[in-house]
């Protein structure tokens, strides 16, 4: 409980001002000589108890009605948080917004979605009290730290309206640490407003034991989470998976795999729920049967004019209690041309690789292999090329470095050679950067020079080659383990896995990497492993395809695979429509993006440039369209447990404040008129308490004619 | 006429009350002729009984027409009538001095016990005094003449009310002194243990005395009726008690319910003439109840 007038509870020592009373009221008696001792002895006797407990009463009454009047006039609040701040006001807050897509999970009642809830009870509730002189807001969607003049000017900010975007708890906590510690701030309130949603949270990341250690160091910082932890019943989200155009003669038509998921309550019935497809202002609808889990469509095929080579469109499903999650947007254009480059010191596996990239899975898709030698992109790199200017975006960096090896029309890079250093390294590094994919493979067989073991030494993407392994008294190695279910080597449409258990590896290299292995052989060596990247993706496997090291030319399908799905995922960048995920900086890599839908959202401001990138929508510029929608993981967000939350702020000055999001009540709200009702009620048991006792005038008392005795 | 000075007395109440004779209840044994029955047979004209004759009774007492009647002797008895002896038995212990409004249980024993004593020695019965106090204790044992009357009224009139009661040992000890029958009369708020005051009463009437007793009490005392807390101070010179009659009050009217009712029952046992009076009624109302209250039935 909070006081809006604590300075009235200094006089709160009055309550003992009955008792005071009492004892002088005591003391100010009448005397007056008496002859019924007796009685009043009796009396005295037989009033120890309901008597006393009835004198405790009154007192106790009128001690409880001075009190409450005082309180009255403190003008308590209600809120438990500020129990733990005492009376203390803060010299600055902040407020940790999370305006992650899950947040916008509303009380369909209320219409009110988690983060509006919080803002206005926030808003409330800091309007009432005091914050401070600071009023900060970091807001997990742009990550800014940015000074508000008042509480209410907290709803109606841009930077506290809904977004798509993921949450960074910890990367807010760090920037609330810098900016107190650059500040020194005194006395802080840091109020976090989240749903605990897994992901925004990262329990495991490491450093939350570093922001424990450093808050601990601070003196009068307060924590408050306002936790709206609470799921709703029922939710279904709509995601394109994948979206192609494809032309069949004088027809265009989209194919989309659509994965409706439902969330909540697993035990519902199946139902049949509609999902509206829109394309070119051109609507569909098609019913799909909903279970506990959801739904999936694939292959769902829209036709479209063969003139529109490319576009956007939007899948929709009935409105439910988070409308981010009910439309996601999808662009389309022709397939571009699949090119790959396979920079190789030997030419036998240089041209497997060209043989198994040359040919597309689908006839209609037109792939492109280059294969160089190693020896060429030596010649052919300078350190002057790689003048990086940042201002360009990533394909006009990547112009800048070698022409001739067509950077900007690259998907997919096969590096079988040394790694490289310097400028061919920073290349690379661009490369990925701009979403593309390489492959590294091991560098020839030995015999191993003094100079190429050298270059082995060099690390790239913190991975770097070992020596070349040989079977034992085993003839082959096989591979014993691989992940299936997702990246390269996952199983196939039809759920059948790939062969790995059929491949036979006769050498391979071994090599260092901080990645993550997606095969490994069955002496537990890494077959394949991915490094992770911001963007595109980087791969190193330590088998070559020829037969003399391998299986993987001779029997082909798993080599085939791998390298298709790795072209694929590199010539994603080189479509000119994408789908990205949204973030602040989304749509910094051309300057002339324009929103293209939603045009009518008027809660989102998409208009503001410091809002672009963190809303769902399609940006056009030109012919290069990108479709910004929530990021995966907020479809499968799941809250953490209140304990695991709990045990974060271990060692913090910590508060939770749990709340529904249909909860319309205030945070704090003042009491006094129930401590003035207390009051009155106080006076009038004390009033009633104190009304003299019935007196009993019995018949002996009245009967003075009592006469005894016998006349003889 | 006697010269009264005493201001307790009241002419216009001995007046009004002249008419009215004390009678005792019992026979009793006096010295001398007087308006009181008595144990033995005398001389009177009122008829008491036959009875027959035996050797050595007077044979002039003989009732020869009894004898012509039916072949026996037969005597015929005769009343004799004699005076009594009146024992006031004043209590002057500290409480009876308890005046809220005006008169004290004191100044209203005092009158009582002056106007019975005027009354009776005007009919020529003996008069005594006993003031039972720790504080004043005076012993007058009770006699005829005129002088003792006004020995006692001014023993009266000088009586002071201090210190604890020592009603019960002055009863016990009038009950063994008065060496013959007499009618004891208690002036006494009796603010003393119920079933002491039966021991006493049954001591009075086992040595044949007439008791009568007067219980007096103040109006205040029954109600305790004061809204604010009190420092009750003891009149015998107890310790003082601080209580709020507001929250006590009803204990208090149980405490006095429960004393009256054990007196009634003590009344009832003990057969003594007991009256309880408020000291706000008038005296001579009081007294005029009394003495009529005595009168034996056959003067009606």
């Amino acid at each position: 409980m909070g006081f809006l007038q604590p300075l009235a509870l200094i006089a709160l020592p009055l309550i003992a001002l009955p008792i005071l009373i009492h004892l002088i009221n005591q003391h100010r008696h009448r005397t007056i000589p008496w002859a019924a001792m007796m009685f009043l002895m009796s009396a005295k006797r037989m009033s120890k108890g309901m008597a006393r407990l009835r004198h405790f009463l009154i007192l106790l009454m009128r001690v409880l009605a001075v009190a409450a009047l005082i309180f009255v006039v403190s003008r308590p609040l209600s809120g438990g948080w500020l129990g733990s701040i005492g009376m203390s006001k803060p010299d600055a807050t902040l407020i940790l917004l999370d305006r992650s897509a899950s947040m916008e999970i509303q009380d369909l009642q209320a219409g009110q979605s988690k983060r509006s809830a919080a803002l206005q009870k926030l808003a409330q509730l800091l309007e009432q009290g005091d914050y401070g002189t600071h009023l900060v807001l970091i807001d997990s969607a742009s990550g800014q730290l940015q000074e508000v003049d008042s509480p209410k000017a907290l709803l109606g900010l841009p930077t506290t309206g809904s977004s798509a975007t993921s949450a960074d708890i910890p990367g807010m906590l760090e920037s609330a640490l810098a900016y107190l510690k650059a500040n020194q701030s005194g006395r802080v309130d840091v109020w976090i407003c989240s749903d605990l949603s897994e992901n925004d949270w990262a329990v495991e990341s490491g450093r939350w034991q570093a922001i424990r250690e450093e808050f601990a160091k601070l003196e009068g910082v307060h924590h408050f989470l306002l936790a709206y932890a609470d799921l709703p019943a029922h939710n279904v989200s709509v995601r394109v998976e994948n979206v192609q155009r494809w032309e069949r003669g004088n027809t265009a038509e989209l194919i989309l795999d659509v994965i409706v998921r439902s969330k909540g309550s697993s035990d519902i019935t199946p139902q049949e729920i509609p999902i509206e497809f829109e394309v070119n202002n051109v609507r569909s609808v098609v019913e799909v049967e909903l279970d506990g889990q959801g739904a999936s469509l694939k292959g769902h095929r829209i036709p479209i004019d063969t003139k529109l080579r490319s576009g956007w469109g939007s899948v929709g499903v009935p409105g439910d209690a988070n409308p981010l999650d009910n439309r996601f947007f999808f662009v389309f254009s022709e397939p571009t041309v699949r090119r790959a480059v396979v920079v190789s010191d030997d030419i036998k596996n240089g041209e497997a690789f060209r043989q198994a990239l040359a040919i597309p899975i689908d006839p209609r898709l037109e792939h492109q292999v280059d294969v160089i030698s190693v020896d060429r992109i030596a010649e052919g790199t300078s350190l002057s090329s790689l003048a990086v200017n940042h201002s360009l975006d990533s394909d006009t960096r990547l112009k800048g470095t070698s022409e001739w090896l067509k950077w900007e029309t690259t998907g997919l890079l096969i590096w079988k050679a040394a790694l490289p250093r310097g400028a061919v390294a920073a290349q690379i590094a661009q490369f990925v950067d701009s979403g593309r994919v390489v492959m590294f493979f091991p560098p020839n067989a030995p015999p191993a020079t003094r100079k190429e073991s050298q270059i082995s030494d060099e690390q790239l993407f913190g991975s770097h080659w070992g020596d070349w392994q040989t079977p034992g008294n085993q003839k082959v190695f096989s591979t014993s383990w691989w992940r299936g279910d997702t990246d390269l080597l996952a199983h196939v449409a039809s759920g059948d896995a790939l062969p790995l258990n059929e491949l036979r590896t006769y050498r391979y290299r071994s090599f260092e990497s901080p990645g993550t292995p997606l095969a490994r052989f069955d002496d537990d060596a890494s077959m394949l492993t991915r490094v992770a990247t911001d963007r595109g993706a980087v791969y190193f496997c330590s088998a070559l395809p020829t037969a003399q090291f391998s299986s993987l030319e001779r029997e082909g399908v798993i080599f085939y695979v791998i390298l298709q799905r790795a072209l694929e995922n590199g010539c994603r960048a080189l479509a000119v429509a994408s789908q990205r995920d949204p973030a602040p900086d989304v749509l910094t890599d051309r300057n002339a993006w324009e929103l293209v839908a939603p045009m009518d959202n008027s809660d989102a401001p998409l208009h503001l440039s410091s809002q672009r990138g963190l809303h769902a929508g399609v940006y056009r510029d030109g012919a290069y369209w990108t479709a910004v929608n929530r990021s995966q993981i907020e479809d499968n967000a799941t809250a953490v447990p209140i304990e695991t939350v709990d045990a974060l702020f271990d060692g913090m000055s910590y508060r939770r404040i749990d709340v529904d999001v249909g909860d319309t009540s205030a945070l704090a709200s003042e009491l006094w008129r129930i401590f003035l009702l207390a009051m009155i009620v106080a006076l009038l048991v004390e009033a009633v308490l104190s009304l003299p006792s019935k007196r009993v005038k019995t018949t002996p008392l009245i009967d003075f004619t009592v006469a005894g005795g016998r006349t003889e | 006429m006697l010269q009264l000075k005493r201001d307790y007395l009241d002419q216009k109440v001995l007046e009004r009350l002249s008419t009215l004779q004390l009678h005792a209840r019992l026979p009793m044994i006096g010295s001398v002729s007087g308006k009181h029955r008595s144990p033995i047979r005398g001389s009177s004209l009122e008829f008491a009984e036959y009875r027959k004759y035996v050797p050595g009774d007077d044979p002039r007492r003989l009732d020869w027409r009894a004898y012509a009647r039916n072949d026996r002797y037969y005597i015929k008895e005769f009343e004799a009538d004699t005076n009594l002896r009146m024992c006031l038995v004043v209590d002057t212990s500290g409480s009876m001095n308890f005046a809220y409004n005006g008169t004290s249980k004191l100044d209203y024993a005092r009158r009582v016990a002056g106007t019975l004593a005027y009354i009776a020695a005007q009919q020529g019965d003996a008069v005594g005094l006993y003031c039972a106090g720790t504080g004043f204790h005076k012993e007058i044992p009770p006699k005829r003449s005129a002088t003792h009357l006004s020995a006692v009224l001014d023993e009266l009139g000088e009586m002071e009310a201090s210190g604890e009661t020592g009603l019960a040992n002055v009863l016990h000890e009038t009950a063994e002194r008065v060496p013959q029958r007499a009618l004891i009369v208690v002036l006494s708020d009796l603010f003393i243990e119920p079933e002491v005051v039966r021991n006493c009463l049954e001591h009075l009437r086992f040595r044949k005395h007439d008791v009568a007793v007067f219980h007096l009490l103040e109006q205040s005392e029954l109600e305790l009726e004061f809204d604010r807390p009190m420092r009750f101070v003891d009149m015998e010179g107890g310790e003082p008690i601080l209580a709020d009659p507001t929250i006590i009050g009803a204990q208090y009217q149980r405490a006095l319910e429960i004393y009256l009712e054990s007196m009634n029952t003590v009344i009832h046992d003990t057969e003594v003439d007991y009256h309880r009076i408020r000291i706000n009624e008038n005296y001579d109302d009081v007294l005029a109840r009394f003495l009529l209250g005595r009168t034996p039935k056959r003067h009606k």
